[in-house]
Order: structure tokens, then C-alpha cells, then sequence
């Protein structure tokens, strides 16, 4: 069944430069915009942002995501962007989401911090499945935890 | 229709009536129209005219600047005149005995029409950029006004890698709305006084306007090759090309727009020549390659006519059978200006300017009307590059250079590299059947240097693999060359295809590839490439003198 229903994974280099006040702040003015912008267009996600990675999910019409993809590759913020995946889905991984910045929970230090730290710039090698499955698990996690 | 007559009688019979008329006509016009005495005072006026003048004290006021425009002329105008309300009248005023005449149009829509025109004519439909004609209209008015060094300008120019790519496995529709995103990027990039345009296909330009150069086209450059380099989701396909870019700068690089341009395309080529995603400024030397380089093709293309290419040949020489078995046809170019030019120098040229068909037509001609007349039935080896194989007359040329030279053909050797199975291949293949059903041999040749895939021997029977003699010529201490050389003879064994070893120049050589199994050799030992007057002699002499090691070999391998 063709739903129009689109999810992009990819990654891209952090080219935020400054203190660590300086980063924090246009990281979070970075999930601001998204987050506003993504919930205009209904598209629907998640964020990594670690060691200098932003690793991102987004679901949504198929305009939608070429939208929002188009706005992130125009953003001197990011560099070096590579798509992991770009395919038709069956249904949102992230429907409840309009986009999580996960990157400050411990789990997610854990899961990607030795990545940067091993060989600087590994994520590239995993599919887009995986670090979608491993975003995914990460917010459930956290949604959990708000619940709590 | 209507027909109009003038009876001059009624105007004489009543000059109240004819007031009346005129006056009734003036009232009725769209023009407003009205006459003001030398004092300012308005003896007469149409309602459009008080309608347009009257009241608003600005309106008085550009009253009175036409008048004082007026001051002392017959006539002026047509000029137009904005009204504040946004319209644009045609403003014109003639002297008449009580004072002047003026009449205003309102012509806003015809001056929209006109901008419209001219918008359209300079605006690419596809991208909603300028067009070629904006960006040199623009470039030029840039170029007359400069004045002061400060007002330095670079352009750019930058077309897309791999756009053909694109639009031959995606379709038009998807390159367009490709371009789309490209102009939105582009634009995204620039500066809002920077000028850019599409100039033709996937080729971009942009002027950038009072900035320190330079450092700013560099840092645009730099930018325009990451941006343009990321991904694009177009229509549900992920795309990826990349840009390259060419600067020059303004007025460094040249005075007027043409030479400006193509001076930023030189930098472009150059750009393009070092790889995928990179920028290059203009530099003058690429100014004098260039010139080099066309200086090089206007002798190239005379050459043929003025019968300064020649064939030579050289000599192959089978292990088994110990025999000369047929020569190479090699082309070279003795100019009369230059001295002899090295085939790596003309043949890329003649393949990029088209000449490679006409001149492999002539090589192949040539070549069969000298083997017949070689005292032995020799076999005549040519070679056919990828481009010839592209034109469709390949397979006629080659029967009609048979027929009328009279050579059998299974003395002609047709030789080619992997290059010519590389693009369509299926057509190639074709076209490679059909030569063979003429009964002429096909070799594959420099076999080692690009690909080599293996498929290419499978797709097709040849009749001989050629050794690149990079191989062969690999010192004795040297063993991967050796391993390639033996795996070759052995691959070649075993499709039943016969192995020549190029570029066999000593003795030792020449045993290292026997034993390897190569079946033929070519190379400087046997000899030199030959003028074909000098064949009758060395095949003469060459029964004496034979290489030692080839028959010592053989009686080895034999024994």
C-alpha cells in the first residue's frame, strides 16, 4: 500500500563552534526551530546530538520530509551530511514525537560517546536501521522517565 | 466600416458649432488635457485633467514642473510622470497663442506590460533566476561604471558533476526540479546585491558585488561546493552531485564581459580537470594552455589534408612458429611546424574535436592499400578507439576499405581497448560480431592497465590479448609484473586466445615472457616501427637475424 509516508535517517557533523555555554545554546535554539517547524509540517522524529554528531529521524509526507531535509542542508550549522536511509514506511517509528534531543541522557552518552571517542567519527558505519532502532529505543526510555 | 469625409464647407459655415465639437471632444478624451495661461491660470481643462492636477498640493506642485520644463519651448515630452497613486502618465506640452497646451496619457499599463516583457525575456522559467541575457546585461553596466579599484567584483561560474547522469536515468522533470533546489541554495548563499543567473543546462553564474576579494569568492566558492555538494531529495529520489567552480575576478581578469566570462569557464575547465568539487581562480596560463591547445588543433586539423600523417609499422612475432606474422599500424603526425608530435598529444585531441572518425577511416584505408602490397601475405593490425565504435559507419568503412584495396580479410587485425566496451556496451559487442563475421580478427589491447575485468574477455571472443608492455618491460626483480604477464598467457590458454607480449626490448624480455607462455611478442628487439617502404627490406633481412633467445626458447620449451 503506498501511504506517502516517508522516514529519512541521517547524520550529519556538528559545525557549532564556541564555549560549552555557547554550544548548549544554539543546540537548543537548533530543537527549537525544529521542533516548531517539524510540528507545522507534521513531521515527526527524533534527535541525537553527541560528540559532535547530530544523528536525526524524520517522518512525514514525503513534500514534508524533502522540506525539512532541504532546510537542514542549507543550515551552515550542519556539515557533512549523510543519508543513512530515504524510504517508503509503513507507519511513523516516532509518531508521538515531534523531535527529542536525547543527547544529554546518560544512555545516550553511553551508546555513542565511545563511538567519537574510539576512532572520532564512527557513526557513518551503521546502517540508518540501526541507528534508527537505537534512537528509538532511546526515547522510549526517556518518555518513560518524563512519565515517571 | 465607417467611412469618415471632410467637408471643408461645414467648418467655415460655423466656427460657435466647431467649438462646441471641439470642446465636447476634449471632455470626452481619457487623455487629461488643459490650457494654462502664461500666469498659471487654467482657461480650459478636461475632467480627467482636474481629476489628475487639481486639489493635492504635490499635484499643483508637479503641475508647475512641467510647466517650468516648458518655459520658452515649443514643445516637450513625451516623458512619463509618476503620480503618486502609482499610475504613470505620458506628459507632453505644446505653446499655443493663449498659453500652453497639456496633455497627459495615462500609460501605466503599457509601462507594466513593458517591464513585464523584459522580466520575462531575462528570467529563467525553470529556476526563477536571471537568464544568460540578465546575467551579462547586468555584468556589463557593472564593467562601464567601475571606476575606483574598491568596486572590485568576482564572477563565478559553476555547473553540476554528474547532472547528465541524473537526467539520463531520472528524466527531465526530476533534473528541473533539481535546478530549483540548486537555485534556492545558490540563493540562500549569496548576498542580497550579488547577481546570479542560469546560464545554460546545469551551469550557474554569479556576480558578487563589494566585497574584499579575493578572499570573498573563495569563501563563496568554498561554500557553493559544500552546499551544492549535499544531498538532494527531489521527487522521492535521493540525488547526489557535486559542483565545480571557476573564478574570475573584476577588473583583474578582464575588461569587458566576454572576456571576463570565458576567463572564469577557462578556471571552470581547470576546475573540473582536477577532480569533482573543486574551485579554481583564473590564472593566465590556463589562458596560454588554451591558446596552446587550439593553436595544436588548427595544425591537427590541416594535417590529414596536407598529408603530414603517415602510418609506420611494427613488427609482431609469433614464439612458435618463429615468423613475423603481420605488423601494427601505428599513425604519426610529422609536422611541418612542430617536428613529429606524439600520438599521446594528438590522438586525445582528435577524439575530443570528432577528427578520430575521419582520420581511423583513413588509418584504416591506408593500412589495407599498403599491407597488399607487402611481398608477404602478412597480417595488418589497426587500431579502432571507443569513439569510432560510437559512429555507425564503423562496419562499412572497414568493408569498403577491403573491397577496394582487395586484402583478404583475415589479414586485417582490428585492435581495441576496454574503453570501447565501457559505454554501450551492448552496442559495441554488436558492432564487434559484425566485424568478425567479416572474417577479421579482433585483439584486445594495453590489456592490464584500466579495468581488465574479466567479463570483457568472456562477453566477447578475441583473437588476441595484447600485454601492456608495462608489464613486460617490469624488472626481472619485479615479480608481480612476471605473476600478471603468466596469468594473463595462462587466461588466455585457456579461452584459446592467443597473448602478445608488448614492449619486448632485450633478450632477457623476450625469454621471461616465453616461459611465462605468451604465444607473440612485439616490441624494439624484433624492431622499430617501420615506413612502409622499409618493410620489403626488413623482412628480407630478418630471416638472418632472427633473436637468439626466441629460437633458443622455443627448442627449450619443445624439447
Amino acid at each position: 500500500m503506498a501511504t506517502n509516508l516517508y522516514r529519512l535517517v541521517y547524520y550529519s557533523r556538528n559545525c557549532i563552534e564556541g564555549t560549552a555555554a555557547e554550544v548548549t545554546a544554539k543546540v537548543n535554539a537548533i530543537l527549537e526551530s525544529a521542533q516548531r517547524n517539524n510540528a507545522l509540517l507534521g513531521v515527526t522524529g527524533a534527535l541525537i546530538f553527541n560528540a559532535g554528531i547530530f544523528a536525526q529521524v524524520l517522518e512525514g509526507d514525503r513534500q514534508d520530509v524533502a522540506l525539512t531535509f532541504e532546510r537542514i542542508q542549507r543550515d551552515t550549522r550542519h556539515g557533512d551530511v549523510q543519508v543513512l536511509a530515504f524510504e517508503e514506511v509503513q507507519n511513523r517509528g516516532f509518531p508521538a514525537w515531534s523531535m527529542a534531543f536525547v543527547g544529554r541522557s546518560r544512555e545516550g552518552e553511553n551508546l555513542f560517546g565511545h563511538i567519537g571517542e574510539a576512532t572520532g567519527f564512527e557513526a557513518k558505519r551503521m546502517e540508518g536501521e540501526r541507528i534508527f532502532e537505537i534512537m528509538r529505543a532511546i526515547a522510549i526510555e526517556e518518555e518513560a522517565r518524563a512519565a515517571a | 466600416m465607417l467611412s469618415i469625409s471632410r467637408d471643408t464647407r461645414t467648418i467655415r459655415q460655423n466656427e460657435d458649432d466647431i467649438g462646441a465639437i471641439a470642446l465636447c471632444a476634449l471632455r470626452n478624451l481619457d487623455h487629461a488635457v488643459a490650457v494654462i495661461d502664461p500666469g498659471g491660470r487654467i482657461l480650459l481643462e478636461n475632467s480627467t485633467f482636474s481629476e489628475l492636477f487639481g486639489g493635492e498640493a504635490w499635484a499643483v506642485e508637479l503641475l508647475g514642473s512641467i510647466r517650468r520644463a516648458a518655459d520658452g519651448v515649443d514643445r516637450t515630452g513625451p516623458r512619463n510622470v509618476h503620480h503618486q497613486d502609482g499610475r504613470i502618465f505620458s506628459v507632453e506640452t505644446v505653446r499655443v497663442p493663449q498659453g500652453l497646451l497639456v496633455a497627459a496619457e495615462d500609460v501605466s499599463g503599457r509601462v507594466a506590460e513593458k517591464a513585464r516583457t523584459a522580466e520575462t525575456a531575462r528570467t529563467d522559467v525553470i529556476t526563477s533566476l536571471g537568464n544568460r541575457l540578465m546575467f551579462r546585461e547586468r555584468l556589463t553596466a557593472i564593467l562601464t561604471t567601475l571606476v575606483h579599484p574598491a568596486d572590485a567584483a568576482a564572477v563565478l561560474i559553476f555547473d553540476l558533476d554528474r547532472f547528465k547522469a541524473i537526467n539520463d536515468t531520472l528524466g527531465s522533470s526530476v533534473c528541473d526540479a533539481l535546478l530549483g533546489i540548486v537555485a534556492e541554495r545558490v540563493r540562500s548563499a549569496i548576498g542580497p546585491a550579488d547577481i546570479v543567473a542560469r546560464l545554460r543546462g546545469d551551469k550557474f553564474g554569479i556576480v558578487q558585488i563589494g566585497r574584499p576579494q579575493p578572499e570573498s569568492a573563495r569563501a563563496l566558492a568554498k561554500r557553493l561546493v559544500d552546499l551544492l555538494g549535499r544531498s538532494y531529495i527531489v521527487e522521492g529520489h535521493l540525488i547526489n552531485v557535486g559542483a565545480s567552480v571557476g573564478i574570475a575576478l573584476v577588473p583583474a581578469d578582464g575588461g569587458h564581459t566576454d572576456q571576463i566570462l570565458k576567463n572564469a569557464e577557462l578556471a571552470l575547465n581547470c576546475a573540473k580537470q582536477e577532480g569533482q568539487g573543486s574551485y579554481r581562480f583564473f590564472e593566465t596560463v590556463m589562458d596560454e594552455q588554451m591558446q596552446a591547445h587550439r593553436s595544436l588543433e588548427l595544425d591537427f586539423r590541416r594535417a590529414l589534408a596536407l598529408r603530414e600523417l603517415a602510418l609506420v609499422y611494427q613488427p609482431q612475432f609469433n614464439l612458435t612458429s618463429k615468423r613475423i606474422t603481420g605488423f601494427e599500424a601505428l599513425l604519426r603526425w610529422h609536422s611541418p611546424k612542430r617536428g613529429l608530435v606524439s600520438p599521446a598529444d594528438f590522438i586525445p585531441l582528435a577524439e575530443e574535436i570528432g577528427l578520430i572518425v575521419p582520420i581511423g577511416e583513413w588509418v584504416i584505408r591506408t593500412a589495407c592499400e599498403e599491407a597488399v602490397s607487402w611481398p608477404q601475405p602478412l597480417n595488418v593490425a589497426v587500431n579502432v578507439s571507443a569513439v569510432q565504435f560510437g559512429s555507425p559507419n564503423l562496419v562499412s568503412t572497414i568493408l569498403s576499405a577491403l573491397a577496394q584495396s582487395g586484402l583478404d580479410p583475415r589479414r586485417l587485425e582490428v585492435e581495441i581497448t576496454e574503453s570501447v566496451l565501457l559505454g554501450d556496451h551492448r552496442a559495441s559487442l554488436d558492432t564487434l560480431l559484425r566485424v568478425r563475421e567479416l572474417g577479421v580478427r579482433v585483439s584486445m589491447d594495453d590489456f592490464g592497465t584500466g579495468y581488465s575485468s574479466l567479463s570483457y574477455l568472456r562477453s566477447f571472443p578475441f583473437d588476441k590479448i595484447k600485454i601492456d608492455q608495462s608489464f613486460v618491460r617490469g624488472q626481472s626483480d619485479d615479480p608481480s609484473g612476471m605473476a600478471i604477464v603468466r596469468a594473463i598467457a595462462g587466461l588466455g590458454q585457456s579461452l584459446g586466445m592467443a597473448t602478445l607480449a608488448e614492449g619486448v626490448e632485450t633478450e632477457e624480455q623476450l625469454a621471461r615472457v616465453a616461459t611465462d607462455g605468451c604465444t607473440d611478442v612485439q616490441g624494439y628487439l624484433i624492431s622499430r616501427p617501420l615506413p612502409p617502404e622499409r618493410i620489403g627490406e626488413f623482412l628480407q633481412s630478418y630471416r638472418e637475424t632472427a633473436p637468439a633467445a626466441a629460437t633458443a626458447q622455443h627448442r627449450s620449451r619443445a624439447t
